[in-house]
């Protein structure tokens, strides 16, 4: 009996090894376009979901408290503890040309510009971006989001853009806390490390500090904010398999919203200097 | 002992022949390398139980879910009240969903939620009626599962079966023209799968709908089916009645039932209510 002939594939990949790392790479190339794409289509939807009917006012007030109100005790420590940090070290570093006038200069402009919307942004895809994914994806798995779609009911504006909307509307919020109290951290290590008064340390804030800084920081935070809820609700939504697969989709979720944000927070800067 | 669900003719079934609602023609889905549909067609008529039968795992929940849109196929049609719902899309669909109802294998209740803010979810969603209609609605469908007064317990408080009969209560809230079951029997104690299948005739019967119920269980399918569909290899290789199968229509039928405990051809059933 003749032996039977091998496929195509299968001689390739026995004569030609490096196919086998070019298939490999073709694959995860793929996977990442689907991710991305899937993503994209997530956005447009959401965005088509919150400008027409059916809203969820109160979902998205519920959502506001969630994500907004819940997540101010660990943004604002997060602040205050790095407004105290820039303090010191500030003074620290520039002891030798008379560093105590400028902490409060360097102080708010960091914070500001730079550290009050990035750490928060942080912080909030930490705690709610994982948040989201893990109650998305246990309810993908435990079938409630099929059980919206069987009831004709949309889950992208049932579950995504009530999140969307409030983490959009609430990172502002946090972020401009987040720099009151990191600044108020500042103050607090001027006076007691520093021997520096109160109205040294704010003057030289008022002096330095400009609209176009602080708006420059909060602008940021609106795409942060749509960044961390999408990437939450796209992992969350399209959770497979069982909790193992929820823990997967979580921790996916800090990564991508964690560096998602560094990378846009480079090209916004870019973006908002050269306006 | 319990009584014997009545049979179809007595509960005054559409018999094959009458308007037909969900129709699959030549339905193929593979999942990988699997294909877990192979050229299905089927039928479901009005008023009619239709039970898919068969083992585990071979894609009697796929088939369910293409009914309402959950999951398309790779080719071939669904038609749903006459109308095709594979090329339509997420929202163009909901007119259909919205005269189907779907009960989930876990009951799929929203965890968030009371039982009372679960059963009125459609409601708020589908209807103008105000909290008070509501609130006399749910009372009336937790009346009609036999679960009355639980409206301010949690899922979380709730047992397997109590769950499938909220779930139930939800699904059958905005009274639907089809009801699909996935696997509504499974996990429960023979006790509790009865009372189950009996909701099911019921509400067949009540709300006059026409329901399509996905199960590997026998002696429910026995309870509640007019009509059997026998899923076997991508493809229904029988469909007919419960006696026609039980007297040994077709092999590989006959041989599920004697694997599940139950001879063909030797009038040896179990009466309705037995356990497995």
């Amino acid at each position: 009996m003749p032996a039977p002939q091998p496929s195509a594939t299968a001689f390739f990949y026995r004569n030609f090894r490096w196919l086998r790392f070019v298939d490999r790479f073709g694959r995860r190339g793929q996977s990442v376009v689907e991710y991305v794409g899937g993503l994209t289509q997530l956005a447009g939807q959401t965005i088509v979901g919150a400008v027409s009917r059916p809203f969820y006012a109160s979902e998205l007030l519920h959502q506001m408290d969630e994500i907004g109100v819940k997540s101010v005790s660990i943004t604002g420590i997060t602040a205050l503890f790095t407004g105290m940090v820039l303090a010191l070290q500030t003074a620290y570093s520039l002891a030798a040309f008379g560093g105590k006038l400028f902490v409060g200069r360097v102080v708010s402009l960091s914070l500001v510009r730079e550290l009050g919307p990035v750490l928060t942004a942080l912080m909030v895809g930490g705690r709610v971006g994982s948040g989201i994914t893990a109650e998305l994806g246990s309810m993908t798995v435990t079938e409630q989001v099929d059980a919206l779609r069987a009831m004709a009911i949309s889950p992208v504006r049932r579950l995504v853009v009530p999140r969307v909307l409030a983490t959009l509307f609430m990172m502002p919020v946090l972020a401009a806390l987040a720099d009151v109290l990191g600044i108020l951290g500042g103050l607090g290590i001027a006076i007691v490390e520093l021997q520096m008064t109160t109205q040294d340390y704010l003057t030289s804030i008022w002096n330095q500090l400009q609209i176009s800084d602080i708006m420059s920081g909060l602008a940021k935070t609106f795409f942060f904010g749509f960044e961390i809820a999408l990437i939450g609700c796209w992992n969350g939504l399209r959770t497979e398999g069982g909790a193992a697969a929820v823990g997967i989709a979580t921790t996916r979720t800090v990564v991508f919203a964690s560096i998602c944000v560094l990378i846009s927070d480079f090209f916004l800067t870019k973006l908002f200097l050269s306006l | 002992m319990s009584t014997p669900a009545p049979s179809a003719r007595d509960r005054g079934a559409a018999l094959p022949g009458g308007e037909t609602v969900v129709q699959f023609l030549d339905v193929w889905k593979r999942y990988g390398a699997r294909e877990i549909l192979a050229g299905v067609n089927l039928s479901v008529f009005r008023g009619e139980v239709l039970c898919i039968l068969g083992p585990s795992g071979t894609g009697k929940s796929v088939a369910l879910r293409h009914i309402n849109g959950l999951t398309k196929p790779d080719s071939g049609d669904v038609r749903v009240f006459g109308e095709s719902v594979v090329p339509l899309s997420e929202e163009a669909l909901s007119p259909i969903r919205r005269r189907l109802a779907m009960l989930f294998q876990g009951g799929a209740l929203f965890d968030s939620m009371n039982v009372e803010q679960n059963i009125a979810f459609p409601l708020k969603e589908h209807t103008q009626k105000t909290p008070k209609e509501i609130a006399e609605l749910v009372a009336e469908k937790l009346q009609l599962v036999g679960l009355p007064g639980t409206q301010k317990k949690m899922p979380s408080e709730l047992s397997g079966g109590m769950k499938k009969r909220i779930a139930l209560a939800r699904s059958i809230a905005l009274e639907p023209e089809i009801i699909l079951y996935d696997e509504p029997t499974t996990g429960l104690d023979p006790l509790t799968s009865e009372k189950i299948a009996q909701l099911i005739v019921d509400i067949n019967l009540r709300i006059r709908t026409t329901s399509v119920v996905v199960t590997h269980d026998i002696v429910a399918a026995r309870t509640v089916a007019d009509r059997l569909a026998f899923l076997h290899q991508g493809r229904f290789q029988f469909v007919g009645t419960f006696d026609e199968a039980a007297r040994g229509a077709h092999p590989v039928l006959s041989e599920y039932f004697r694997s599940m405990g139950f001879p063909c051809g030797t009038g040896a059933f179990p009466a309705v209510g037995g356990g497995t």
